[in-house]
């Protein structure tokens, strides 16, 4: 009976294309998709954000962690049907889903949280929930007196002891931009920090593939100072890993991390509402408690806890201690100096 | 393992008695449809978009041209990480070799009850993630690792020794990752090896190295070369492996072709990057297969 066959055969793809993509049969009843970022991002999302946002709106979200270039790749390759709602980049790749055209401009008008940001979390295209803090990070039970400066880096003492990523990610490029400023360059003239790097080969122990892999490298002692982002080292912290977190006196480097309504979303309320609840005094509080720690940017949100003790006592406190990178101009060079970092920084 | 099969021991599928290759003729095309059509989909279409992206002349993919091309390969810096990603599968795959050869053999010789354990063993690595397999390597070859505590309190070394980060330790923990590659063929091959052969040629007054050399060894040619295929391709397409124990400095070509796509934004350029590499490594493959075809010859002599 090859038709009875045949028929059973397409019967079944069909229930397994289903499975396969449920969107074929769901695609009218859409839930708010948020794609932040993986690990402990998530988790704190999905510990304060979602559930205030629950409350607000009694919808349900669905959270889609993601690097954000995978999260710009999946919305431009569907411009019209886009697969996520809302979307969350650091400084560099939201210029890039700005320029392409990914995003909508936040209706700041009818915003009740916009106006009490700080002011450098004020971006009319997508406001800054939060802040990325880069510093340094240290091994206290190897380096007894803590580190004041950039420049201690290159001490002779730390010999072999200096971790560092390459300048894929947001904290590497950073911190490149911040020694070529520390030796009188800046985001166009990063001459001065490709020479600083250079003379701190005698010192670097190892060149992370990504900021994790190089958190994980104070874990296992391979490296003992380094530049390093607050949140990765609280978490390493909370798991009994002896690292601590020193402001340089330059400034710490804040990167700010934009949240974003993704152009031509079906759920254009529900994204608005998901960022109000981000940008609320509320859910950014929340975030600021342990374990999370996460640098708030109401103006609202007293400073408390860790990041009062070593960050900043409150925003003004904070404006004052911290660099904020023009990262359109990093855009610009950044290819060319991952190309030279791949040829010359070899240990 | 199909790749290879030294017709020694009697074909069970071409065994007198049974239809044979006319039955499979008539019915292998239309039962490989459902596979065809899923590679035709989700693989041949892809890679298709890839070549074509491969083409743009700019990041902005606005015009065609061979710049990608010209750009890796009229540039030494790029030909040397092609070259430095293939030499890491030569070394890892010759390592693996030398460590699972013994191993396949131990495997194939011990007896049945044993002989379940001792795969188990060899197949725990595949059961277990590779990010968790090569986090163990961070472990145990880190300043604070297994190896460097033990040198230290065997006062073989004062300092500590940089095993973390080192191609030496790249290519050990590649070799312990993709061991399963290679010794599953060997067994495989080692297997179906008529054990009668041993003895004959001890019979005939052979040694045991002799009996090895110019009859095991022969025989098994077609899983060592299988072996070798899968553990080359593997451990130079190895991404989390390379970027996690290599670090962020040892450029192989999956690292340098995520750069481009994914902090770069440069798909034609990472396009190429993977086509080039796509070729390389296509190329090697088939150098590797005519080596086991003319060893195949060389085992029926």
């Amino acid at each position: 009976m090859p038709l009875h066959r045949r028929s059973l055969l397409a019967g079944t793809l069909t229930l397994g294309a289903m499975q396969a993509f449920p969107g074929l049969s769901h695609a009218q009843a859409r839930k708010l998709v948020f794609a932040t970022f993986t690990g402990s991002w998530e988790e704190a999302h999905r510990a304060v954000l979602v559930p205030a946002f629950r409350k607000s709106t009694g919808s349900d979200i669905i959270l889609d962690p993601m690097l954000s270039v995978d999260q710009i790749a999946k919305v431009q390759a569907a411009r019209t049907n886009p697969p996520i709602d809302v979307m969350l980049h650091d400084p560099g790749p939201a210029l890039t889903a700005i320029a392409q055209d990914l995003v909508e401009p936040y209706p700041v008008a009818q915003s009740a949280h916009y106006a009490d940001l700080i002011a450098d979390a004020q971006e009319p295209m997508g406001p800054a929930p939060f802040f990325q803090i880069v510093g340094l990070t240290y091994n206290p039970e190897k380096v007894k007196t803590p580190p004041t400066s950039w420049a201690d880096l290159w001490k002779p003492e730390y010999k072999g002891r200096v971790g560092i990523t390459n300048l894929n990610s947001t904290l590497g490029t950073g911190f490149l931009v911040e020694i070529a400023r520390m030796h009188g360059g800046s985001e166009t003239n990063v001459e001065p920090g490709f020479k600083a790097l250079e003379a701190l080969k005698p010192n670097l122990a190892a060149v992370a593939a990504n900021p994790g892999a190089l958190a994980a490298l104070y874990q296992q002692e391979q490296v003992d100072i380094g530049p390093g982002n607050f949140n990765a080292i609280q978490i390493l912290k909370a798991r009994g890993v002896p690292v601590e977190f020193a402001a340089p006196k330059e400034g710490i480097i804040a990167f700010k991390t934009t949240i974003h309504i993704v152009k031509n979303t079906p759920v254009k309320e529900l994204a608005f509402k998901l960022i109000e609840a981000a940008l609320s005094p509320e859910v950014q509080a929340k975030l600021m408690q342990s374990p999370y720690l996460i640098v708030p940017t109401n103006r609202k949100v007293a400073m408390e806890g860790e990041v009062a003790k070593v960050l900043a006592k409150d925003a003004e406190d904070l404006k004052r201690k911290s660099v904020f990178q023009d990262w359109a101009a990093i855009n610009r060079s950044r290819s060319a100096w991952i190309e030279r970092f791949n040829r010359e920084i070899r240990v | 393992m199909t790749v290879g099969y030294a017709p020694v021991a009697p074909d069970p599928v071409a065994a007198p008695g049974r239809p044979g290759r006319a039955w499979t003729a008539a019915y292998d095309i239309r039962l490989a449809l459902p596979l065809g059509a899923f590679f035709l989909v989700f693989f041949l279409a892809p890679l298709a978009l890839l070549v074509l992206v491969s083409f743009y002349a700019d990041p902005g993919m606005t015009r065609f041209g061979l710049d990608q091309y010209a750009r890796f390969l009229l540039d030494p810096f790029s030909l040397r990480v092609l070259g430095a990603t293939l030499w890491l599968g030569v070394e890892v795959t010759a390592l693996t070799l030398l460590l699972g050869l013994p191993l396949a053999l131990l495997l194939t010789w011990a007896p049945a009850r044993l002989r379940g354990l001792l795969t188990l063993i060899v197949l725990l690595p595949l059961l277990t993630s590779v990010v968790v397999r090569t986090f163990a390597w961070i472990v145990i070859l880190g300043r604070q690792g297994i190896v460097n505590a033990s040198l230290l309190a065997l006062g073989l070394t004062d300092t500590p020794l940089k095993l973390l980060y080192t191609e030496g330790g790249l290519v050990l923990a590649l070799a312990q990752v993709q061991m399963p590659l290679m010794v599953l063929p060997l067994v495989t091959a080692l297997s179906r090896i008529d054990p009668n052969l041993a003895d004959a040629s001890a019979a005939l007054g052979a040694g045991a190295w002799r009996t090895f050399l110019r009859v095991t060894l022969p025989l098994c040619l077609p899983g060592i070369v299988a072996g070798c295929l899968l553990t080359f391709a593997a451990a130079i397409t190895a991404f989390i492996t390379q970027s996690l124990i290599g670090g962020g400095q040892m450029l192989f070509m999956p690292m340098y072709l995520y750069q481009q796509a994914s902090s770069l934004n440069n798909w034609p350029f990472a396009a190429a990057i993977a086509i080039v590499f796509l070729v390389a490594v296509l190329a090697c493959v088939t150098v590797f297969n005519l080596v086991g075809r003319l060893s195949r010859g060389y085992a029926q002599a």
